[in-house]
């Protein structure tokens, strides 16, 4: 089985993992890092699930869009106090899952630099998706086009500091991929990356989840 | 000449007097048991935290227009306050700023986009987050304290036996006195200074990609240092023993050693930025 076969199935596998794919994870550092740190990154969504109740300003932020939006009026006498507990619940989990999504991505995009090398043929990147090789440092992708896009909606003057922001950050982690690339056993290497990735993730949190009015 | 400055002063004084009259106060107090905690969620605006006396939260909020409202709820152990802005309000209009006293062992929460933020003397943890907001957290020990901004500059000053962790894209990080078993600060592009003997056993890591990172210690200090940076210079002023590291030191861009018993691990990275491990 090679890597590309096995993240092709891995998707589907549940806890545990067939003949095939406990000898290909036994013979491959990658793929088991790989399953290693998607099975990190669950394990600790988990607990963000059942963390703190989001921040007040996050449904302050709901109500100011949605009143933007024109979707609900101005109080007539008096605003509500506390959040709507139905809204809260249905969208508490967004704020970890967009982080996990974002460490979950960045992981991907480290292990297939890093992974066994293939002679199938290579997927291309998903559209919108920042490599270090394909573009310059301060092209941004789709997602984060459309972060900028949510932001100048939201607050037109915090957008210049968010695509600052982002570009300073998507720098970052272009230097760190070149250099864990280049010397896959260094540590530090890889702490830059994870630092980079952590900056990023916070960046997209604070942007979506409550620093905007 | 004179004439335009006294124009000029009275003018200012004018202003403020207006800004002044348009503003109102609003007082709240909420008792609370041991370990409360305390929520301040403030889109424009300052926060400025201090230990207060007794089991009461006592919060003065001081509103620059009617376009924004305080909101609070409390719960047993928990106050949450929050601004509330109405339709069009904006950075002025919308601004609210705080004065909190809480018990010294309550934890605290505080947002704001534009800050200033500021905590003192507290021993319980402490999370503050802004954007563009300037974080001031001094004469804290034994908690929790974890700092995020955008590009708002962040001073910690004498933390004894915390767990500090500060993630900041742009903004300078200045750590005075700060110890604990974990120090972490994690930034893209803004300058880390530290200025103190990293404890005793303590796991410190000033990571920056473009900024420089400048860490003061004393002759005494105890540690295990690790301080490289791929592109920008790196330096010195002690003579360290050698150690085994995972990377070849080169003189210039990295070095790794120890000082005393190394009781703490040190480690000094910046992608681009210079590093210097001065002597105090």
């Amino acid at each position: 089985m090679t890597c590309e076969e096995f993240k092709r199935v891995l998707p589907e596998l549940g806890s545990g993992h067939g003949i095939e794919q406990e000898e290909h994870l036994r013979s491959c550092c990658a793929c088991s890092d790989l399953v290693a740190d998607l099975n990190a990154i669950s394990k600790e969504a988990r607990f963000l699930k059942g963390s703190e109740d989001p921040s007040p300003w996050v449904w302050n932020s709901i109500e100011v869009a949605l009143r933007q939006e024109g979707l609900i009026r101005q109080p007539q006498l008096q605003h509500l106090q506390t959040p709507a507990p139905m809204l809260g619940w249905r969208l508490r989990w967004l704020v970890p899952l967009a982080a996990t999504l974002l460490i979950v991505f960045g992981a991907l995009i480290y292990q297939r630099g890093t992974g066994q090398p293939q002679t199938a043929q290579q997927p291309s990147p998903p559209a919108g998706v920042v490599t270090a090789n394909l573009q310059p440092t301060d092209v941004m992708g789709g997602e984060d086009l459309q972060l900028l896009k949510t932001v100048s909606e939201r607050s037109p003057s915090m957008r210049a500091t968010y695509e600052a922001d982002l570009r300073s950050v998507n720098a970052y982690i272009r230097d760190a991929e070149q250099s864990a690339h280049s010397d896959p056993n260094d540590e530090v290497a890889q702490q830059y990356l994870r630092n980079a990735y952590e900056q990023k993730a916070m960046v997209y949190e604070m942007a979506l989840d409550r620093s905007l009015p | 000449m004179q004439r335009a400055t006294s124009y000029a002063v009275v003018t200012v004084l004018v202003l403020t007097a207006l800004a002044a009259a348009e503003s109102t106060r609003q007082e709240m107090h909420f008792k609370v048991g041991r370990r409360a905690s305390v929520s301040i969620v403030n889109q424009y605006g300052g926060i400025s935290v201090k230990p207060g006396p007794g089991k009461v939260v006592a919060i003065t909020a001081v509103l620059y227009s009617s376009k924004v409202e305080v909101d609070q709820s409390k719960s047993r152990r928990r106050v949450t306050v929050f601004s509330h802005l109405l339709e069009g309000a904006d950075t002025e209009t919308g601004r609210v700023d705080y004065e909190v006293l809480v018990p010294a062992d309550a934890s605290v929460t505080l947002h704001s986009t534009t800050g200033p933020l500021r905590v003192e003397k507290l021993h319980g943890d402490i999370m503050v987050e802004g954007s563009t907001a300037s974080v001031d957290v001094r004469d804290v020990s034994a908690g929790h304290i974890h700092i995020k901004t955008l590009n708002g500059p962040v001073t910690v000053t004498n933390v004894s036996d915390g767990l500090v962790e500060i993630t900041s894209v742009g903004g300078d990080v200045a750590l005075n006195a700060v110890n604990g078993s974990l120090v972490h600060v994690n930034s893209s592009s803004g300058k880390i200074h530290y200025d103190g003997d990293f404890g005793d056993g303590g796991d410190y890591s000033l990571t920056t990609h473009s900024g420089d990172i400048e860490a003061i210690a004393p002759a005494y200090a105890s540690i295990e240092v690790v301080a490289r940076s791929v592109q920008g210079m790196v330096e010195k002023d002690f003579p360290l023993q050698p150690e085994h590291t995972s990377f070849v030191p080169r003189a210039g861009s990295a070095f790794a050693g120890t000082m005393g018993e190394a009781a703490s691990s040190v480690k000094l990275l910046s992608f681009s930025g210079k590093i210097h491990l001065k002597k105090r």
